[in-house]
């Protein structure tokens, strides 16, 4: 990690007024980035030492939410100071960019009386917090391909560089289908990546003795085994290791204690409720004392209050350090739960997957998901999940030189009408976190949405808001039937693979095609399952829309008009 | 060590608790005499097999012998019952870790299963008499193969899809967790396929029955190759007119069956039960009083904490030992040229046999050409329209009882009984009765043929009428839809997925039948019909084996093709056009 070096040998002392001389020296954007490559605590402490006016040169060039934390590091009249001498354009684009919250605070406070009622802490550590110097795992230029039936491979992860360092807990966020899982599979070793390599203490994974890494999975769907007993379960992995029947009752039994379900030791998992049945799961990963303990998407599939319980105790064992593991990577397509526990966040990109964005969490535990520093970073999070283009850890990499295909966001047309209406209703447009909460929808569920009625061009999605288009407002007031005419218009002049149908099937002459082709034409681009998608969601879109009909028995589609004119017509005489 | 946990943990119904009263020693009786029994039994076995094996046997009519003949028919289908279930774990595990092995076991094992195993049964027996110097043992083992034969397909397929359905993520749980083959075999893999493996073995061994039966009392014009055991005394009873025998034979097949159902399969179906992939605790669990007795008997968990633990843990923990030192590569590489050698051999075997076959296929006459083809056309017609006629009463009745719950209830156990009785231990009887009526074999092959087919229909009609939703029931009420609208609409679409399901059943039945059904002799008479089952066993007879291989191929040819052309499409539209989704 480059980024580090200016700084790192003054901090390895201790030298804080160096540090402090060195960054005042830099250019504002070079001071920024070495600010951000350090561990979060360092950056507060830095940055309080900082003279005002390094301070708002920094501010300027960090990312809104970024500064938006440290300059809450410092006291209030020392934060207005900087505020004030900021550069008035990066000023502007600051509190431009700031969730509602967020700039209400942030207006209030520049205009509050001059009292102190918001204190700060500022005893400086004799040394601050140690750099990592190896990552516990290294992935350089890891890459995932499926092999193409007719030939060739699908890129699903575009070859990527990723740190797991100990003592934080990593979290992975991205839509459905981005490779989260796929990414954790190829960390962890259950799954080999089609090139470069992962290093575990800087050693490739294959070299490594006794079987693999010493990791464990906590599993969506818990994957317990239902015909063994609760400590049965915990055991299987220390039979694996070949320890004796007492010992690993002991471990088990421990291990069930740490998670409070030493009482159901001799019941079965089906016997349990989710949440315990994911205790069960965490206890039986902690059992082998893990390095890193893997979750992949831990809290999916249990009811919000439960996720919320369980979330809470995963980080009493963590922050108390009853947990034997020295890392956490957590996969999840939820936002705030990232933001809730995660001390760095990774963002997915997809199609294929890469980071776009890498950040650390600045806020102490225990989190409030109602303080407006939280919902800085939870906005941010969806300001870069709904516009693609924003990236911003890399520049645009277009590794292959192929231009990527048109990904049709799989929504029905239902709930694009239905998100249409919401905010036609609420005056036009609002944040994303907002409607999410309001329709209590998390992000894999509503984003889709958002990205189907920003493809249509009934919608826009800009910095985390989304906001009705004209021709979205005409189709959220319009009726039914005016509705599907609306809506034909906007896929054909939106969607290039509905054009593409809708073109091959009135260049034919019985205006009917074998489906099947255009499979074959997706395949190209996406892999299988994916593949499938597109293809549902077109036939839905299509469907919908009045462009073609389509006949499951013969798999064909055919176009709507020259199959139901007389019909049609029916309609319009009547 | 997990039955003892669930022991103590099990919720028992009234018997249970009134039994936990009684002083240990005395509920540990009925294992004993259990026990006892076996061993018994096991004695008795090997004083036949040691004494009898050279000479032939008579068949008596004593009553007294019944329940050593019972045993004889009990044995022979655990044997190979036993023989199945190993190559049924050895072929699913195989076909399901090796994907190379895998492209050539499961079309294999596809055809295998849909092959009528009957049709084998001539030349069979034939050459295994001719194998083994005593011709008692040769027939014994001849039947063990025609039974292992029948009832291994399916119960491999079953093991076999089972292991590819296993969930992803339970498979990850077990590679992070570096389990061992063996763990993971005896934790994952043979847990997750035990429901569908008991089941299947249920199927497997009530049609086993079908083609013990048959080998029991097969007879090769005036050769005799019977068995002593429930078959050849129906079939001698019958033969002799005897009445009162045939009844007290049929009696010990029911009592047989019921008990075999009572002791091994309901407390094999409550065991499996905690195999169960689910996520939450089903409301009604099978139960059954013999597991309960197995689950307290101290006897019993003892014996297990002395034996199966401590080897089970010994092999465990070596194995998982050996397997997070192991360094696979060079083992693959061995194993894989072994494998190439394996199949190298097979493949010239195969080749070998082919080419034999071919250069005695040229043998055949153009007499014998058209005789097969002229019976392939007779039996084929015969089947479907027996299907048919089957499907004509069946689905009205089917239909008329499944829309009727309590009807329903209770025609379902009737019908079982009825059914668990195999159609191949009636044939001598009915046609005694229809020789003395007067008609031939023309007639009386489709009462046999109908007698082994309808069951199965008439079994699916009712679950499919009883499964049609009510709130469809109830459109059709409101609508107004009756008679030919309402079977046009609702009725038939509703059970179309089932009806095909008994169909392709039927069907595979009626084709094994039709060896049984063609041909036969009675009172040293023999009796027959155009057919190619007549044709096969005619055959055999006389030692035509050119026209026997010629017969049996074209049966087997035919078979596979039309369940690959007529049922398996028929099965895929149901599962996917008339699939009832909830």
């Amino acid at each position: 990690m480059p980024k580090f070096d200016p700084l790192r040998e003054p901090l390895d002392h201790g030298d804080w007024d160096r540090v402090v001389v060195l960054l005042n020296g830099m250019d504002a954007q070079v001071a920024g980035d070495a600010l951000q490559g350090l561990p979060a605590e360092s950056q507060k402490q830095l940055f309080a030492k900082l003279p005002v006016d390094t301070a708002a040169k920094i501010a300027g060039v960090l990312p809104y939410f970024e500064a938006y934390v440290l300059l809450h590091s410092r006291p209030l009249e020392e934060m207005r100071d900087i505020v004030d001498r900021m550069d008035s354009g990066e000023r502007l684009r600051f509190f431009d960019e700031l969730p509602e919250e967020a700039w209400q605070q942030m207006t209030d406070e520049m205009g509050a009386e001059r009292t102190g009622e918001i204190e700060h802490a500022h005893a400086l550590p004799a040394k601050p917090e140690p750099l990592p110097v190896l990552p516990l795992i290294e992935a350089r230029q890891v890459e995932k391909r499926y092999a193409r039936a007719g030939g060739g491979s699908t890129q699903v992860i575009a070859p990527t560089d990723l740190t797991v360092e100990s003592g934080l807990i990593t979290s992975m966020l991205g839509p459905s289908g981005s490779g989260k899982s796929t990414l954790l599979r190829m960390l962890s070793g259950l799954s080999e990546p089609s090139s470069g390599e992962v290093l575990w203490h800087g050693k490739p994974l294959r070299e490594s003795d006794g079987g693999g890494p010493n990791c464990a999975i906590v599993f969506q769907s818990f994957a317990l085994f239902p015909w063994l007993t609760v400590v049965e379960n915990v055991e299987v992995p220390l039979v694996a290791r070949g320890m004796r029947v007492r010992e690993r009752r002991r471990k088990a039994i421990k291990a069930l204690d740490s998670v409070g379900l030493r009482g159901f030791a001799s019941a079965y998992p089906k016997e349990l409720s989710g949440g315990m049945k994911q205790r069960v799961g965490l206890a039986r990963a902690l059992a082998v004392q893990p390095e890193v303990l893997f979750m992949d998407e831990p809290f999916s599939a249990l009811d919000v209050l439960t996720a919320e319980n369980l979330r809470g105790e995963l980080m009493e064992l963590w922050l108390s350090r009853k947990m034997p593991a020295k890392s956490i990577f957590l996969v999840t397509h939820n936002i705030e739960e990232a933001v809730m526990l995660a001390d760095r966040i990774l963002v997915l990109g997809r199609n294929p997957a890469r980071i776009r964005a890498d950040f650390r969490i600045q806020i102490k535990h225990p989190r409030d998901r109602n303080a407006p520093e939280f919902l800085v970073y939870v906005d941010y999070i969806y300001k870069l999940l709904t516009q693609p283009t924003l990236d911003a850890a890399h520049p645009p990499t277009m590794a292959g030189a192929k231009q990527a295909y048109q990904m049709i966001p799989h929504a029905r047309i239902g709930s694009i009408g239905g998100l249409l209406e919401l905010l036609n209703d609420r005056g036009g447009s609002d944040d994303l976190y907002r409607v999410a909460d309001e329709l209590r929808m998390e992000l894999d569920d509503l984003l889709p949405i958002v990205e189907a009625a920003a493809l249509l061009k009934f919608a826009k999605s800009a910095r985390g808001d989304v906001e009705v288009t004209y021709e979205g407002k005409k189709f959220a007031e319009a009726e039914i039937h005016d509705r599907t005419r609306l809506f034909r218009d906007a896929a054909l002049a939106n969607v290039t693979l509905l054009q593409q149908m809708q073109s091959a099937l009135m260049s034919k002459s019985d205006h009917t095609m074998p489906l099947e082709f255009f499979r074959d034409v997706l395949r190209e681009h996406f892999a299988e399952d994916e593949m499938k998608l597109q293809i549902d969601t077109a036939l839905n879109w299509g469907r919908s829309g009045d462009i073609f009909t389509y006949q499951p028995e013969t798999d064909r589609l055919a176009l709507f008009s020259a199959v139901i004119p007389a019909e049609a017509d029916e309609v319009e005489t009547s | 060590m997990s039955d003892s946990a669930s022991s103590t943990r099990h919720s028992f119904p009234p018997w249970a608790a009134v039994s936990s009263t009684v002083p240990s020693l005395l509920r540990d009786l009925p294992i004993l005499a259990a026990g006892l029994g076996i061993f018994w039994g096991l004695i008795s076995l090997s004083r036949y097999w040691g004494s009898n094996a050279g000479s032939q046997p008579d068949i008596e009519l004593r009553l007294a012998v019944l329940p050593k003949y019972a045993l004889f028919s009990v044995a022979r289908i655990a044997i190979a019952y036993a023989v199945s279930l190993m190559v049924t774990i050895v072929y699913a595990y195989v076909a399901a870790h090796n994907a190379k092995a895998e492209r050539i076991m499961i079309p294999l094992l596809d055809t295998l299963q849909s092959i009528p195993v009957l049709s084998f049964l001539p030349p069979v027996m034939i050459a295994m008499v001719g194998l083994f110097p005593s011709r008692q043992l040769g027939v014994e083992l001849g039947s063990i193969v025609l039974i292992f034969t029948g009832q291994v397909w399916n119960m491999t397929f079953s093991v076999y899809s089972s292991l590819k359905n296993i969930p992803r993520e339970l498979l990850e749980a077990a590679e992070v967790y570096r389990l061992s083959w063996w763990q993971k075999l005896i934790q994952l893999e043979l847990p997750y396929s035990a429901i569908g493996l008991v089941w299947n073995s249920m199927m497997s061994v009530a049609g086993a029955w079908f083609f013990l039966m048959a080998c029991e009392m097969f007879t090769l014009g005036n050769r005799d190759l019977r068995l002593p055991g429930l078959g050849s005394y129906l079939e001698t009873a019958a033969n002799a007119g005897n009445m009162r025998a045939v009844a007290w034979g049929l009696a010990a097949m029911v009592s047989v069956i019921v008990l075999m159902d009572q002791l091994i399969w309901r407390p094999a179906i409550a065991w499996s039960e905690k195999f169960k992939f689910e996520q939450v605790e089903a409301s009604q669990t099978p139960r059954s009083p013999v597991l309960d007795v197995l689950r307290q008997s101290r006897l019993l968990s003892f014996a297990a904490a002395v034996t199966v633990a401590p080897v089970r843990e010994a092999v465990t923990l070596r194995l998982a030992r050996l397997h997070t030192e192991a360094r696979p590569r060079h083992a693959s590489a061995w194993g894989s040229r072994t494998a190439l050698a394996c199949g190298t051999a097979a493949a010239a075997v195969i080749v070998f046999a082919v080419a034999r076959m071919i250069v005695e296929l040229s043998t055949i006459s153009l007499y014998g050409v058209r005789e097969i083809l002229t019976g392939a056309a007779a039996t084929f017609l015969r089947v479907e329209f027996v299907l048919v006629l089957a499907a004509c009463w069946t689905v009205p009745v089917g239909v008329y009882i499944g829309l009727r719950p309590r009807l329903a209830a209770l025609a379902q156990p009737l019908a079982q009984i009825a059914a668990s009785v195999p159609a191949t231990a009636l044939f001598p009887i009915i046609l005694v009765a229809l020789i003395r009526v007067g008609g031939g074999l023309g007639v009386g092959s489709i009462v046999l043929l109908m007698l082994g087919t309808q069951w199965y229909i008439l079994f699916n009609v009712i679950a499919g009428a009883s499964a049609i939703p009510t709130d469809l029931k109830e459109v059709c009420n409101i609508y107004g839809l009756r008679g030919r609208d309402r079977w046009r609409k609702l009725l038939l679409p509703g059970i179309f997925p089932f009806l095909i399901t008994g169909l392709v059943t039927a069907s595979g039945g009626a084709w094994n039948a039709s060896i049984v059904a063609e041909y036969t002799r009675i009172h040293n008479q023999t009796y027959s019909t155009v057919g190619l089952g007549a044709v096969i066993s005619r055959c055999a007879d006389s030692g035509d084996f050119a026209v026997l291989l010629g017969a049996t191929v074209v049966m087997a040819t035919m078979v596979v093709t039309v369940n690959r052309l007529l049922w398996r499409r028929l099965y895929a539209l149901a599962q996917t056009r008339y699939k009832l989704e909830t």
